[in-house]
């Protein structure tokens, strides 16, 4: 063989094994599994494909866990990971399938709304690929995902994306963010389909609740807040005011902007009878000035350019030395979660939710996140599913 | 009566008159100080100064109080006078109404014998009414002179915390600027008037001036104000 010949496969056997060296964890991450153990609350466990039959077998098809209450009343449909690097909302909602019972009314959980982003990752930024939350039997791991689908899913993006019914002209990348693809369409792009399902779940089922879990910047004002149209915002209000006065956290209301299309708070509301909120707490993470992506970062919230950005009052929480520790974030949306509930089902008896089990805002903040996974090791097999 | 008798008279007289000026020293603030709580009449309007969440704020805890109101982010004068009902105006994109008040008491045209004005500033909320902060600013200033010229009892909420506040200039001192200073009646949140701003104002105009720790607060102090 020449030299050249022999450089040449040098360089080939190089590059195979660089992409296997990157290409092979990613792929472990794709299919990786978290187990759930379905608590003494769930009375079923669906797809989100029974309500749009074109996800079935597709990796955007989805686990929706459904809670149903011994007396009827209202229904709620909660999800997270809609932004799947967002992960307050997936733990909150992870725990309230682990350790909810209704006692009244029915909850439609999907912790994994956007599972593809679940199971997409942001390597430019550095993102870990997982994260592990300690437990009293252990760790739990999570994989820590990505705020779109993967192109995997749904590809090419178009150059500007047509937001449907609309027509408003979105970011080429919001067709994979199931934040801007709502209301959907059956015969749209996957995320549409995805977003349509559950309209159809809502629809269907005459859901009278939609809360979508989010995280946002703490150099973003719209953190700490409930975002609501206006048929929400009274609700919205009084379940502002009361955690903060009751239960010692930051929350507002930002009401939802009319002429922004393509977000759950604000076509679930114009599409259907559902009243929507969005919740988002602080994730320190996804500020763009911080040190490196870690998990410790993800975890505790703490960083030294957040931290001097606080002294300049260029954030829009009040943030310290202690950071935003995942157990303040988690407990926010568990509290803010149940204060809905609790003053929509004061103000519509008929269609009440009551609902048992669920951990508030100081009891994460003692106690951890980890303290309300149970181990699925030692669980029944028919009660452990698989996100 | 002998010169003994009459001096214990008059030295009785003289405690029970130190004794009275003494409670009434402790117990009887002067006038236009925290604390005091005005008694103010329906029919009540609830408006907003700036286009922020803090109007709901208001209603909520006027709904929690309950207490019946009518509400409008925007009214025009006109409005205003209409009185109860708001002239029969409907909600439309940037514009809400809402009429709660109770018609068998007070029928529609009543006149509104006191206005709620929830004070912050959104850039959000006067984009999607259409207005800039000038023509807010503006709008607030014509019902203000209005309520005085019908001698409205104004009430002035701020619950928006230091989030409501800003530097001086910024959009949400605007709105404070255009309504505190015409209130007769303050209530505000302990941390919107962490720098004082709210207790100078009511020591200049006299208008009482109540402090809550949280918005919900005000629940108590109004049910007290108007029942």
């Amino acid at each position: 063989m020449t030299r050249e010949r022999w450089i040449k496969s040098i360089l080939a056997v190089l590059a195979v094994l660089l992409m296997l060296a990157g290409g092979l964890p990613l792929a472990r991450h794709r299919h990786a599994q978290v187990p759930v153990v379905a608590g003494p609350g769930v009375t079923n466990v669906i797809k989100l494909s029974e309500f749009l039959p074109a996800l079935r077998g597709t990796m955007a098809d989805t686990n929706v866990y459904v809670l149903e209450g011994q007396e009827p009343g209202g229904k709620v449909l909660v999800m997270a990971n809609t932004h799947a690097n967002e992960p307050a909302g997936l733990l909150a909602a992870l725990i309230m399938i682990e350790n909810a019972v209704v006692e009244k009314g029915t909850l439609y959980m999907i912790p994994e709304f956007n599972a593809s982003a679940g199971r997409n990752t942001k390597p430019g930024d550095g993102y870990p690929l997982y994260f592990d939350i300690p437990t009293e039997w252990g760790h739990k791991r999570f994989r820590m995902g990505n705020r779109d689908a993967s192109p995997l899913e749904q590809w090419p993006d178009p150059d500007v994306y047509i937001h449907y019914p609309d027509r408003q002209s979105l970011s080429f990348n919001d067709v994979r963010n199931t934040n801007r693809t709502w209301p959907g369409r059956p015969d749209g792009p996957r995320m549409e389909q995805v977003t349509f399902a559950a309209m159809e779940l809502m629809r269907k089922n005459k859901v009278n609740i939609a809360i979508d879990m989010h995280g946002a910047e703490t150099m973003f004002p719209v953190t700490n807040c409930i975002v609501a149209p206006i048929k929400s915002s009274k609700i919205a209000t009084l379940v502002s005011m009361t955690v903060k006065a009751m239960e010692g956290f930051d929350n507002h209301v930002e009401p939802s902007p009319q002429n922004f299309r393509g977000l759950s708070h604000r076509e679930i509301g114009d599409f259907s009878d559902t009243l929507p909120f969005l919740l988002e707490a602080p994730i320190p993470f996804l500020d763009q000035p911080t040190g490196p992506k870690t998990t410790q970062l993800l975890l505790d919230g703490k960083d030294a350019f957040l931290l001097s950005l606080s002294k300049k009052k260029k954030l829009f929480v009040p943030y310290d030395e202690n950071g935003w520790p995942m157990e303040k974030r988690v407990g926010q949306h568990c509290s803010v979660t149940l204060e809905i509930l609790k003053q929509y089902s004061k103000k519509n008896p008929e269609t009440a939710v009551r609902v048992r089990g669920v951990p508030k805002y100081a009891g994460l903040v003692k106690n951890g996140v980890g303290h309300y996974f149970h181990d699925p090791s030692k669980a029944e097999k028919k009660s452990v599913f698989y996100e | 009566m002998s010169p003994l008798t009459k001096g214990v008279a008059a030295m009785k007289k003289t405690l029970f008159a130190l004794a009275t000026a003494a409670l009434v020293i402790v117990f009887a603030p002067p006038a236009g100080s925290q604390g005091q709580i005005p008694k103010a009449q329906l029919p009540v309007l609830t408006i907003s100064a700036g286009q922020s969440n803090d109007a709901n704020t208001v209603n909520a805890v006027l709904e929690e109080a309950g207490i019946l109101y009518d509400y409008c982010d925007v009214p025009t004068v006109e409005m205003l006078n209409a009185g109860v009902g708001l002239a029969g105006k409907k909600s439309a994109e940037g514009f809400h109404v809402e009429s709660y008040t109770d018609t068998a008491k007070y029928p529609k045209g009543t006149p509104y014998k006191t206005v709620i004005i929830a004070i912050g500033a959104s850039l959000k909320g006067m984009g999607a009414s259409g207005l800039t902060v000038d023509a807010e600013e503006a709008r607030v200033r014509k019902i203000i002179d209005a309520c005085k010229k019908k001698k409205i009892f104004l009430i002035a909420v701020h619950p928006g915390g230091e989030a409501g506040r800003g530097p001086s200039g910024s959009d949400n001192e605007r709105m404070i600027d255009a309504v505190a200073p015409f209130a007769d009646f303050l209530i505000v949140t302990k941390d919107s008037n962490k720098d004082g701003r709210f207790t100078k104002v009511a020591a200049l105009t006299k208008a009482p001036l109540i402090q809550v720790d949280y918005a919900l607060g005000m629940v108590d102090i109004l049910k007290k104000v108007f029942i």
